[in-house]
């Protein structure tokens, strides 16, 4: 076995911050959504714990957007190239066929390089996308007075709505497919145990 | 005895005339009031040395509720019977307090019923602190912002309290203050033609011109489907004809009162905290939807919505959270997560059936 020092601890320390708050985003938002089959918790109280855990991933999103664009490491989210046209297929093919047959994974992480083409295409597209854009129409919810212009600009406030509510079921898809492909280390354990020690193991390779 | 009877009703029937017809000849008329009180300049020292206008604008007074509808300055000031000039005040002074409840019963009976005539504050309003002396206005034309302006807000500022509601800001530019204060009020979703750049009512002068309606006729005309009701597809091909017309227009939606005596019964004990009367589905609140031209009086005629209307894009500037949300983003939404949940489970499913595999081929 190979130990790399994948995650340092930032990003451990943001990682699980954001996991538990996103996690707990999703269900909250499951309360203000279907408030009428929902009650368990009023909608009052889920909206302003909504709220309350909403800017802690907003502030949240800007220690990591900091900590990668300070260290230069944001080049990691990249893809080459390269990457976008030969990588991704290799690695496709790889978790569709090969990963069943117990073939080694084609891409092995480097503390420089950690992502995989098709997780550098889809943390890209989530971290400077996707989430960016939650965060913000959570903001313009959050206060529909004072950004009252840029909601109208858009269409008014249910199409805010629906980009935010859209997203929502995204990322609750995404935390069970994150959750699960979190499973597909060289143990079913290996990446969750990498994300707390911040040391992944990676079996030798055989030549 | 016939005959007696007859002449008695003749007796009875004649004071009566001659009584109303007395009252005719010597009821005092308005532009005699304005003759003094007309002037702009026409003021009285109190006794504490302070100066106080008697002036009333005469203009003013025209347009107001009680002017339009010709009510006389002695209906209200009914302690003041006769003018008697050889005086220097042709009236006696100071005049009786104008008692609104001699024609207004059943908002009396309701504001009876209010923190404001509960309260026993030296501060506490009385009819005309919200609705002013003399000129008394109609308010269904007006938005939310406009109503809360002309009365709660002049006294309340609703931002110091309210700490338990969230989203106050959006609430309070959105809800008007009457419709949680009071319980018993009748109250709808005022849908009205608003231009989102300028974040301003459109004129219905200006509505109307361009899709060729009157006030009368709007309906009429909107409703193809002659089901007595605007729907979704109405309102959107309203818009549609605006825009061709050249002005962008979008509806905004707003909770308010009905012009009802009841919406006096301010209460604060009693106001409405639960969520649920406005954010579910099954809202009686939201199910009264009304689209609203105002007047230039500030009369207002409404027009009935299908209560759809709000959980459609058309109505793309109102939402009230869980209630009018829009179902085939839930639908859509649902496809997301199964989605997840369908890679996860066949991939995971795939890859314990081929463990075999994996142990042969090590």
């Amino acid at each position: 076995m190979k130990r790399i020092y994948l995650h340092p601890i930032p990003v451990r320390i943001w990682h699980w911050i954001h996991a538990a708050c996103i996690t707990l985003l999703v269900i909250s938002g499951v309360f203000i959504r279907f408030a009428d089959y929902t009650k368990a918790i009023p909608l009052d109280q889920a909206v302003r714990f909504h709220n309350i855990v909403g800017i802690i991933v907003a502030l949240d999103f800007i220690l990591w957007f900091a900590y990668y664009v300070g260290t230069g490491k944001i080049k990691t989210y990249f893809p080459t190239v390269e990457e976008l046209a030969h990588g991704a297929i290799r690695q496709i093919k790889f978790y569709s066929f090969e990963i069943f047959l117990g073939k080694p994974n084609p891409f092995h992480p480097t503390p420089e390089n950690k992502f995989n083409p098709l997780q550098k295409t889809a943390y890209l597209n989530i971290m400077l996308l996707l989430l960016p854009i939650q965060i913000l129409t959570g903001l313009f919810l959050l206060y529909p007075v004072k950004f009252s212009s840029i909601i109208n600009f858009f269409g008014g406030i249910k199409v805010i709505d629906t980009i935010h509510v859209l997203l929502f079921f995204f990322f609750a898809s995404f935390i069970i497919a994150h959750f699960y492909l979190a499973t597909l280390g060289h143990t079913p354990l290996a990446h969750f145990k990498a994300m707390i020690t911040g040391w992944e193991e990676e079996p030798e390779e055989h030549h | 005895m016939k005959a007696s009877g007859k002449s008695l009703a003749f007796i009875v029937f004649g004071v009566i005339f001659l009584f109303l017809f007395s009252l005719g000849a010597f009821a005092i008329e308005n532009s005699e009031c304005l003759d003094c009180h007309g002037d702009p300049d026409f003021t009285v020292e109190l006794p504490n040395g302070k100066v106080k206008s008697l002036y009333v604008n005469p203009d003013k007074f025209k347009v107001s509720v009680h002017g339009t509808n010709e009510i006389a300055c002695t209906d209200c000031h009914s302690d003041i019977t006769k003018l008697n000039y050889e005086k220097e005040v042709p009236h006696k002074v100071p005049v009786a307090k104008v008692n609104c409840s001699d024609c207004h019963d059943s908002e009396q009976e309701s504001v009876e019923e209010s923190v404001h005539s509960k309260s026993i504050s030296p501060k506490a309003p009385e009819c005309f602190n919200c609705h002013s002396y003399h000129y008394t206005e109609r308010s269904a034309a007006l938005t939310v912002d406009e109503r809360d302006h002309k009365f709660c807000l002049r006294c309340h500022d609703p931002l110091k309290s309210h700490n338990w509601l969230p989203q106050k800001e959006f609430h309070f530019a959105r809800v008007e203050c009457s419709v949680c204060h009071s319980p018993e009020a009748p109250k709808f979703v005022a849908l009205r033609f608003y231009n989102p750049i300028t974040e301003e009512v459109i004129p219905s002068k200006k509505i109307l011109e361009a899709l060729g309606a009157t006030y009368e006729d709007f309906l009429e005309k909107l409703d193809k489907n002659k089901n007595g009701k605007l729907d979704t597809e109405e309102l959107a091909t309203a818009l549609a004809i605006l825009k061709k017309k050249g002005i962008h227009a979008a509806f905004m939606g707003e909770l308010v009162v009905d012009m009802d005596p009841s919406v006096h019964s301010i209460t604060k004990e009693k106001a409405i905290k639960e969520c649920s009367k406005c954010h579910s589905e099954k809202s009686s609140i939201l199910s009264n939807v009304q689209l609203v031209l105002g007047k230039g009086d500030k009369t207002a005629e409404t027009y009935p919505v299908s209560k759809a209307a709000l959980t459609s894009f058309h109505v793309g500037h109102f939402y009230a959270i869980s209630a009018t949300r829009i179902k085939v983003i839930d639908i859509i939404g649902l496809l997301i997560v199964l989605g997840g949940i369908a890679f996860a489970g066949g991939h995971g499913t795939i890859r314990m059936l081929t463990i075999p595999l994996r142990r042969k081929n090590k």
